[in-house]
């Protein structure tokens, strides 16, 4: 196996070196569930980069969160001549038929991100139950016990769902002792941050000054929290969140939340091209560093995975950010008081 | 007996509006008791008002859209785009120190709320495009637009004074503050009534209406400040909501475009043989929608210290949902900016008073679509018995 794939590389670096013969080039398609959102773009960027040093082709459509146009779009990207998928899927249940499609024509199939519980599916991406651990653990470090409030994501969303299972993984334990009690919880429609913030301000106004601490699924709920919380007084209350977006960034530099789950999507895109590259060569995934098999006993399947962990970013690392240029110091140090950072400084 | 004489002797529109604040108090009470006592707390008075602030000035223009006989679907599209500009404007591309900053922003955002509005009334109103089709554009393109503007980054933080928009503790009055506009409030509506003297009924509602101020400034001034012991005092957002209504409601009533409104929304054929300016009068009313939509940005961005793509995505249908409780009919000529606020409260009391007994957000919004056809059920009904 190796050997194929070491003779394919040299292969297209030689091809490369000619200038790009497009006879060696595979086409990878994407479909993304919703490209509107913030990360999406970041993923593109460096899974066409890594693709294209490749020496491949990048086709992407976009079924802006609709179940139905995604069918379509992955028999799209089928007919324009897709080699290897990389699905994104909305809706990761409704998806499957789609996907079985491409697999009997004998194109792979990767599930990006959001994974499709199918046995010929090989899925990479930064598993929220991964995430929703470590938001747990971190939280756990600051408040190992008292009253916890859960702002949970989209009800409809199965990663809002891998999220807190991992949250739970981590605490049931210390709530089933009664060491954290789980005073209130909240799904929040699409994870919109204003409708967070008003949960979060009805939960204040039943729970007042016993809130010990806020499991957030994410950053954008994580600002409506700190919202709320700054109204309420109570702000610098631990706060979880994921993503590492700029302005979460920013409140944890100005110590009003603890801790963001860093996915840092550049490294999953590149990690995806490869992974394109490697199947497409005849690669088996299993065979790749950091490969696993998730296990489903309750439908009884198993997958090759490449599950990748976020980075536990706080107060004491953000400078790891910084120097992966994921966020200028000045970003960071937006409102930040002198002498409080020393990264600010 | 005298009472219902005089019941009888109001005017329709005047017996929806008491029918709809019965009903809100009613929902008042049954949550207070639900919840054990902790709806009516000064606290969650407070944020009661603020998060009904922004859809219910969404409502003052929409209610008017609607009785010109046309639909506004966009709203929620205007104000995450108008919000996001503000965001990157003030966050990104001017000083973050310079004091002018926030007001050549806000004003920025208001012209650019405006431009839509103008833009969209004049496809409805001279190219002759129904305003559902229009608004559906609209819809998509400045939701669009909004994930463009800052390619989807949350944007963070505002400007301290311009939260002041935003109700927090920042923006409220302090007591003392409150008192003298709730005696101003009180002052110019004695000095109305003033003319109207024989009608009793009248002089009930405005000592009723008066009290009711009384005791909602009482409520927001019992709510302290973190960690001291002044009060909130009245929010800034129901200032701004509460000066905008009493200006739409004077428009409705004593200017001619109200008139004009009216009589397009009755019959535009009819209106246009005797003279109104059919097309001006609807592209001026979408003019103040997309102005309106701006300000509801200014209120959501302020509130939640950050602008987000998908700022206000879906609010349309809180807006018309609340225009249409308040009694707004979607057949044209007939709709109330007070009844529009009122449900507004209505929708967000609800919500609230749910979350506050730990229900679901699935189960809330089969609720509130149930209350929605209840409100108009309840309506076509009373109608049928007069």
């Amino acid at each position: 196996m190796t050997i194929t794939t070491l003779l394919r590389k040299t292969v297209l670096a030689t091809a490369l070196s000619v200038g790009a013969q497009a006879a060696m080039a595979e086409t990878i398609g994407v479909s993304w569930a919703r490209f509107q959102e913030e990360r999406w773009k970041t993923d593109e960027a460096a899974l066409k980069e890594r693709l294209e040093e490749l020496g491949h082709n990048l086709l992407t459509a976009d079924a802006r969160g609709s179940v139905e146009r995604q069918a379509a779009d992955i028999e799209g990207l089928l007919a324009r001549g897709a080699e290897v998928l990389l699905v994104v899927g909305h809706d990761t249940t409704a998806v499957i038929p789609a996907v079985e499609r491409a697999l009997a024509e004998g194109v792979p199939v990767i599930a990006y991100e959001r994974q499709i519980k199918h046995p010929d599916v090989t899925y990479i991406g930064f598993d929220p139950v991964l995430v929703g651990e470590a938001q747990a653990r971190a939280l756990m470090e600051v408040q190992p016990e008292g009253n916890y409030v859960l702002i949970k994501g989209g009800q409809q969303d199965q990663y809002a769902h891998g999220t807190f299972q991992g949250q739970m993984n981590v605490i049931s334990e210390a709530v089933e002792s009664g060491k954290i009690n789980i005073i209130a919880e909240q799904w929040t429609t699409d994870w919109k941050p204003e409708v967070a913030q008003s949960n979060m301000e009805n939960i204040i106004t039943a729970h007042g000054d016993s809130i010990e601490a806020v499991l957030s699924s994410n950053d954008g709920m994580a600002s409506g929290v700190a919202a709320a919380l700054e109204q309420a007084g109570m702000l610098g209350l631990p706060l979880s969140g994921q993503d590492g977006d700029i302005a979460a960034v920013n409140r944890i530099a100005r110590g009003a939340q603890t801790m963001t789950a860093w996915k840092d999507v550049r490294v999953l895109g590149r990690a995806a091209a490869e992974l394109a590259n490697a199947i497409a060569g005849g690669t088996d995934p299993m065979t790749l560093d950091g490969a696993t098999t998730f296990v489903d006993e309750e439908m009884g399947i198993e997958q090759a995975a490449l599950p990748l962990e976020p980075v536990t970013i706080t107060i004491e690392n953000i400078d790891l950010m910084v120097d992966a240029g994921w966020i200028t110091t000045e970003e960071v140090c937006r409102g930040v008081e002198s002498g409080k950072l020393s990264l600010c400084d | 007996m005298a009472l219902g004489v005089a019941l009888k002797r109001m005017d329709e529109g005047s017996r929806r509006l008491l029918a709809l604040a019965l009903s809100l108090v009613a929902i008042w009470a049954v949550f207070q008791v639900l919840t054990g006592g902790l709806f009516l707390t000064p606290r969650n008075f407070y944020n009661l008002a603020v998060q009904s602030s922004t859809v219910a000035v969404l409502t003052i223009g929409m209610v008017m859209v609607i009785m010109t006989r046309n639909i506004d679907l966009s709203v929620g599209s205007i104000l995450g785009l108008t919000g996001m500009v503000i965001a990157l404007l003030q966050i990104e591309v001017f000083p973050a120190d310079a004091a002018w900053n926030w007001p050549l922003t806000v004003l920025l955002g208001l012209a650019l709320g405006t431009v839509i509005g103008l833009w969209q009334g004049f496809l409805v109103a001279y190219i002759g495009i129904p305003s559902f089709v229009v608004t559906l554009a609209g819809l998509l393109i400045f939701r669009g637009a909004t994930f463009e503007v800052a390619q989807g980054q949350t944007l963070s933080p505002f400007q301290n004074i311009y939260r002041i928009f935003g109700g927090g503790a920042a923006g409220s009055l302090g007591e003392t503050a409150s008192w003298i506009v709730a005696a101003l409030c009180a002052g110019i509506a004695g000095i109305l009534i003033m003319r109207a003297r024989r009608d009793r009924l009248l002089l009930v509602t405005t000592a009723l209406g008066i009290a009711g101020l009384v005791a909602a400034v009482a409520m927001f001034n019992a709510y302290d400040r973190p960690r001291s012991e002044l009060g909130h005092g009245i929010p800034s957002t129901i200032l701004i909501l509460g000066c905008l209504a009493a200006i739409a409601v004077f428009v409705m009533r004593r200017m001619p475009i109200g008139t004009h409104i009216l009589a397009v929304g009755k019959d535009v054929e009819a209106a246009r043989l005797v003279g109104v300016p059919t097309r001006r009068v609807v592209l001026k009313v979408f003019a103040a929608m997309g102005a309106l939509c701006a300000v509801g940005a200014i209120i959501t961005t302020a509130r939640l210290n950050a602008g987000t793509t998908n700022l206000g995505t879906l609010m349309e249908l809180n807006v018309i949902a609340a225009a249409v409780i308040g009694g707004a009919s979607l057949d044209g000529g007939r709709g109330s900016i007070i009844g529009g606020v009122l449900g507004a409260f209505v929708i967000q009391s609800l919500d609230t008073g749910l979350v506050l007994l730990g229900v679901s957000s699935s189960m809330r919004q089969i609720l509130i679509g149930f209350v929605l056809i209840g409100a108009v059920w309840f309506d076509r009904v009373a109608a049928r018995h007069r």
